[in-house]
Parts: C-alpha cells; structure tokens; sequence
C-alpha cells in the first residue's frame, strides 16, 4: 500500500453528496412509477374486477352518484398495480405520487371522489 | 473432578448473552449465546420474530396475486422469489415463457442479485465496525434501486414477474442507464477492495473465523456461496439451468479456505460475474412478446410441480400442490437462509470468541425474513 493512498480521500470534497436534503428537495419519481391510483369517473364501469383480483382486499365498491365505484383502502394497499392492469376500461391508473402519509387511519380511505382528484 | 466444576460453576459460571432481535448486526433475529467468559460455548437460536405465515396466505389466493405477496419473502432479493413462483406455476401448467420475458426476468435477477450483495458489503462493514464501507454500499444500492423504478415501477418490491414472463417491457433508454450504472459499479468495486477487501481490520475479523470443511457444509445445508466457498463447485443456474441462463456465459466463483473471508470473497466475485452477465444478455435481447397473459390466471392441473433456482444467499426451491384450480393447494418453500441461520451459524460459533458472532453472522449473510418467512 502506497503513502498517497490515504489522501486520494480528498478528492470526495470536491464531489457531489450521495443524499438530498429531503423535504426541499427529492428524487423525481419516474413516469410510470406504481404510486396512488387515479381513477376516471367517466370510464368506470364499476364491473369490481380491481375488488376481485386485489391481492390485499383493499378495494370495496360503493355507492356514489347513483352508480357503482371503488372505494380503496390506502393504508392496505401494496401498490402492486393488479387492479389497474385489469381494469377493463381502463378507468383506473396508477400515478407517481408517492407522497401520501397522513396522520390518521381515516384519511387513508380513498372515495371515489378523492380518487378522481387530480394526482399531485 | 466434581468439585472442580462445581468451583468454576461458582466462580466463572456460564453467562447467558442475547444477541438480537433489536441490534443492527443480527437483523430480527435473535440468540442466546451461552459463554465461558470471552468463548461461546453454545448458541440457542430463537427463530419467528418475522414470522408471516406465507405458504398458508399462498393457498387463498390466486397464482398472480401470489407473485405479488412472494417478493415480501426475501426483502433485499425479491427477483429470486418471484423468479421462483414465477417458473413453478409455469412447470405446473406445462407452458413457457416467451424467450424475451425470460431474458428480461434473467437480467433483473442478476441485476438483483448485485442489489443483495452491495447491500451485504454495507451490512458486513458494519458488523465489523467500518462504517464507512456501510454508508458508500448503501448509497451504491441506490442506483440499482433507481434501475429497479425505471424498469418495474417499484423501488423495493417490484412485483414483476407474474406466471407467463413479465408485467412489462424495459422502457426506452433503459440499457444505457443499465449500462452506466454498471460501469458506475465495476469502478467501484476497486473502492470497494481496497476499502473492504484488503483492509487490514476485516483480514483480521474474518480470516480462519467461522470454518468449516466442504463435508461439513454440505451436511450442514448450506447453499450458495457459502459451500462454493468450501471449494464445492456448484451452481443451480449452471448445473439445471433456467430462463435465459443457457445464453450467458460465466462461471461459478469457488475459494478453498471455507472462513469467513473465503465467502466474502466469493460474494465480491459473483458481483464481478452478474455485472458481465447483465452486460451480455442485454446485448442479446430477442424481439418479441414479454407476456403471455392468459398463463396468469390459468387453472393448473391436478398434480404437483417443484423449481430450484439461485438466489443470492443459496438454493431457493419452490413446491407447490394443485388441486385443479387457480390457487395453490399448498406451497413449500425452501429458503437459503433458513440453514444459514438455524444449522451453519450455531456450528460456526461454538468455540469463537463473542466479538466474531457478529461477524461470523454476516459472513453467512443470512436474511432473517427469509428464515422465517
């Protein structure tokens, strides 16, 4: 082992930080990053497929403007993308927004009007 | 004679010294070691603290769903286990792949593969005390885990491969950034042995620590690299090969010593051999379809089914039951960690000294979530 070799450690000065600062700065999601799902008022058929083939049983499907919608337990959720990939009219969808911690389990029950408002 | 150990009884008796389940250089796992001052006379494990119950949650629920919940087996090699399923439904139903889902599954294996082990160089290091080499592995895992996004959409639990290939082809641009991450990591792996590897303090931790012959090791059950570290050539992706291991070339690093660095070795090796492996096969990449769709809620027949593959910490086999339906009628899985942990890691540490356990632990790189499962 050569004397030099302890100082090639100066040269991590002049580098960049391997972290982020996080609140005020983050990684950019990717675009088809599996993260809350979206769903389309317009398009659901309200068939159930998403409550039938989720792993987590975390999907039920409510009542809402007189028709038949999801309702998806968040806080159950696995963000495997199941119930969008089956989705036959392809009225749900997965979104990059990560970001969805909240404070109590209540808040983690996303209706169908909380699911069709827009991603962040 | 009996007064003799009924003084040392009275005089030195035999502490009881936990090691786990809440300390960063077991994991969730936890032991009683039985010492004789500074020598470990016996070592008690107490498994279950990660205990899920997934063969039973297996049988309700449908073969898709199932290579969603497998991941979770194995936290830092989740491909292994959906690699696993993945293929034993396949072999159940008696239908294949499509070439270029298994080259796609091939290269996010190995690319997983280097995921565990990186994470492995953090976790010894900080079992030995370097902390350094702990904080520059982890940050180096990132950018796997950042491949991890861009190709499945999940940073941890991709949840990728289903029964029939995979959920979704590789997006545009992917192999260059696969391909600059890996140069990225080839010229870290020089930091990383002359920081970790030839360091004089882990040559002092982890030479002649935790030996054992190859007849030991086999009887023992080890797997992986650590038996190809007793000098025990043996590799299932060589020797049953699977998916689109037949297309690759590389060979199974073996060592002689059998010690703890003997298996830190090997472990640096194999990153060296994945990494010329995502290279070729990325070369080689078929035209194609990924997916045969049908393949992942299809019913299959009444029989059984049984898939080894390599994982990163050894053998990991699947069995399952079916019944005719398009659940499982029951699934076993055999992890690497579980004789990592419960057979080699008592045997290695009867006689070492309390300040090896650690680092006779994680030369074995055992995943307690993968022991109890």
């Amino acid at each position: 082992m050569s004397i030099s070799k302890p100082f090639s450690i100066v040269k991590h000065l002049f580098k960049k930080p391997m972290t982020l600062a996080f609140p005020f700065e983050a990684l950019e999601p990717v675009t088809d990053y599996r993260g809350r799902q979206v769903l389309d008022l317009e398009r659901c058929v309200g068939c159930g497929t998403c409550a039938w083939i989720c792993p987590n049983e975390a999907i039920e499907i409510v009542e809402y403007n007189g028709r038949k919608y999801p309702k998806i337990h968040l806080g159950k959720c696995c963000f495997c993308g199941l119930c969008a990939e089956y989705c036959p009219s392809e009225a749900l969808k997965m979104t990059a927004e990560a970001m969805i911690s909240m404070f109590n389990k209540a808040e983690a029950v996303y209706g169908p009007d909380k699911l069709s408002g827009k991603a962040k | 004679m009996e007064e003799n150990v009924l003084e040392k009884e009275i005089f030195f008796p035999t502490m009881l010294v936990p090691f786990g389940p809440q300390h960063p250089a077991s994991g969730h796992f936890h032991a009683m070691l039985k010492c004789d001052g500074e020598q470990v006379v016996e070592l008690i494990p107490y498994p279950g603290y990660l205990h899920r119950g997934f063969e039973k949650l297996m049988e309700y629920r449908l073969h898709v769903q199932n290579s969603m919940l497998v991941d979770r087996i194995c936290v830092l090699d989740p491909f292994a286990n959906e690699m696993g399923y993945a293929n034993v439904v396949e072999k159940a139903v008696g239908v294949e792949a499509p070439e270029k889902g298994k080259f796609i599954r091939t290269i996010m294996a190995e690319l997983g593969r280097i995921l565990s082990h990186i994470t492995w160089i953090g976790v010894l290091s900080m079992a030995l005390g370097l902390d350094s080499g702990t904080r520059i592995a982890w940050g180096d895992r990132e950018k796997i885990i950042r491949l991890n996004e861009i190709a499945t959409g999940g940073r941890i639990y991709p949840c990728f491969f289903v029964p029939g290939g995979v959920r979704r082809g590789f997006p545009e641009g992917f192999k260059e950034k696969a391909l600059k991450v890996l140069d990225y990591l080839e010229k870290q792996l020089n930091l990383y042995d002359n920081l970790v590897f030839q360091n004089k303090t882990v040559h002092v931790r982890l030479e002649r620590v935790g030996v054992f012959d190859s007849k030991e090791a086999a009887a023992l059950g080890a797997t992986g690299p650590n038996l190809r570290a007793c000098g025990i050539d043996t590799d299932v992706r060589r020797d049953e090969p699977y998916d689109a291991y037949p297309e690759a070339d590389f060979k199974a690093v073996t060592m002689k010593e059998g010690d703890g660095y003997a298996r830190a070795l090997c472990r640096r090796g194999e990153i060296s051999e994945s990494i010329s492996m995502v290279r070729q096969l990325l070369e080689k990449m078929p035209r194609g379809k990924i997916r045969i769709k049908e393949l992942a809620l299809a019913k299959a027949p009444v029989g059984d089914a049984h898939f080894c593959c390599e994982s990163a910490r050894g053998e990991l086999c699947f069995y399952m039951v079916s019944d005719g339906t398009n659940k499982p009628y029951r699934v076993k899985v055999r992890g690497p960690s579980f004789s990592h942990t419960l057979s080699e890691f008592p045997y290695l540490v009867r006689g070492a000294s309390i300040a090896d356990v650690p680092a006779i632990y994680w030369s074995l790189d055992p995943c307690p979530s993968d022991m109890d499962r």
